[in-house]
């Protein structure tokens, strides 16, 4: 990526609260390649923010989302220069984000870098894992512990689904990806991703609501 | 041997995200609509379903934590500041 730094052209290209699911990253993608350094540096930060969300709720290892986030970062810095479709940067920066997990994760334990690899039952919320913090700041003290409440049940319930429901689920749930990003991201089809949803969203109910 | 009110409920569950999702035609959507206004134990089911949703979503737009943040944005004026120096050397 060129380090020229050009007048910006947009004030907030692609700009949103917090999350992913409003930000516009083809509108992101275009001002960083036009050279405006304040999109840029959005990019870098939202492909480390997928990154710490990937490996705490799909992974469920937060140890590992430095590691996660820094080769989230190179990746996005090295290649957004070269994407020429910039509609598809948003599925390639999962698809990037998800093999920057998995091989911080085989770094890390010598596993192999396949999803499946991330199953079973030793996974689990480790102990240095932080809770993600509730956007809205004004909510009563009640609300907020209740908040924290169902976020860590979430969690939980997350981390019981199959590795690739879990996957369809942060994608499509908590990322907001259509679902034919999620297909193409998963590489499976559209109907596929709906059936799996469904089943994935009837399970994490069931865990919700048990007592 | 399921009843049809049994057999109606679980096709209903079958179309429940679809439903969410606005994913229905007219006609499905509306089938879906009188059955959960006659069916209450349906309805309880849809409003648990849409909150599970909701809560997904919620965790989507939560911020990071700040010492996390502090460590991207370090990360990203690191990264930056080498490639600068990097270029002005060549």
């Amino acid at each position: 990526m060129p380090a020229t730094v050009t007048k910006q052209a947009h004030a907030n290209p692609g700009v949103s609260r917090a999350g992913s699911r409003d930000t516009d990253y083809a509108a992101l993608l275009r001002a960083a390649q036009a050279g405006n350094q304040a999109a840029m540096e959005r990019l870098l930060m939202k492909s480390q923010e997928i990154a710490y969300r990937f490996s705490l709720l799909v992974c469920g290892h937060a140890d590992d989302a430095d590691d996660a986030m820094q080769e989230a970062l190179l990746k996005t810095y090295r290649h957004a220069a070269q994407i020429k479709d910039p509609g598809a940067f948003r599925t390639w920066l999962y698809r990037t984000v998800k093999n920057a997990c998995l091989i911080s994760r085989r770094r890390r334990v010598g596993e192999p870098a396949r999803l499946h690899s991330l199953d079973g039952d030793s996974l689990s919320l480790d102990g240095v894992s932080q809770p993600l913090e509730l956007e809205d700041p004004g909510r009563r003290p009640d609300q907020v512990l209740e908040n924290t409440r169902l976020r860590r049940a979430l969690d939980r319930a997350l981390l019981s689904l199959p590795p690739e429901s879990r996957l369809i689920v942060f994608l499509r749930e908590v990322e907001g990806l259509s679902t034919r990003d999620v297909a193409a991201v998963v590489g499976i089809s559209e109907a596929n991703v709906k059936t799996r949803l469904h089943r994935a969203r009837l399970s994490l109910r069931e865990r919700l609501e048990a007592p | 041997m399921k009843t049809a009110a049994e057999r109606q409920c679980r096709r209903l569950l079958e179309q429940l995200s679809r439903y969410i999702d606005g994913d229905l035609t007219a006609v499905e959507r509306k089938a879906v609509a009188a059955h959960l206004r006659r069916c209450p134990c349906c309805r309880t089911m849809a409003d648990s379903l849409k909150h599970t949703v909701e809560l997904c979503h919620e965790a989507g737009a939560a911020r990071l934590p700040a010492d996390v943040t502090r460590r991207a944005r370090a990360r990203i004026a690191s990264l930056l500041a080498s490639d600068r120096s990097g270029r002005s050397r060549t």
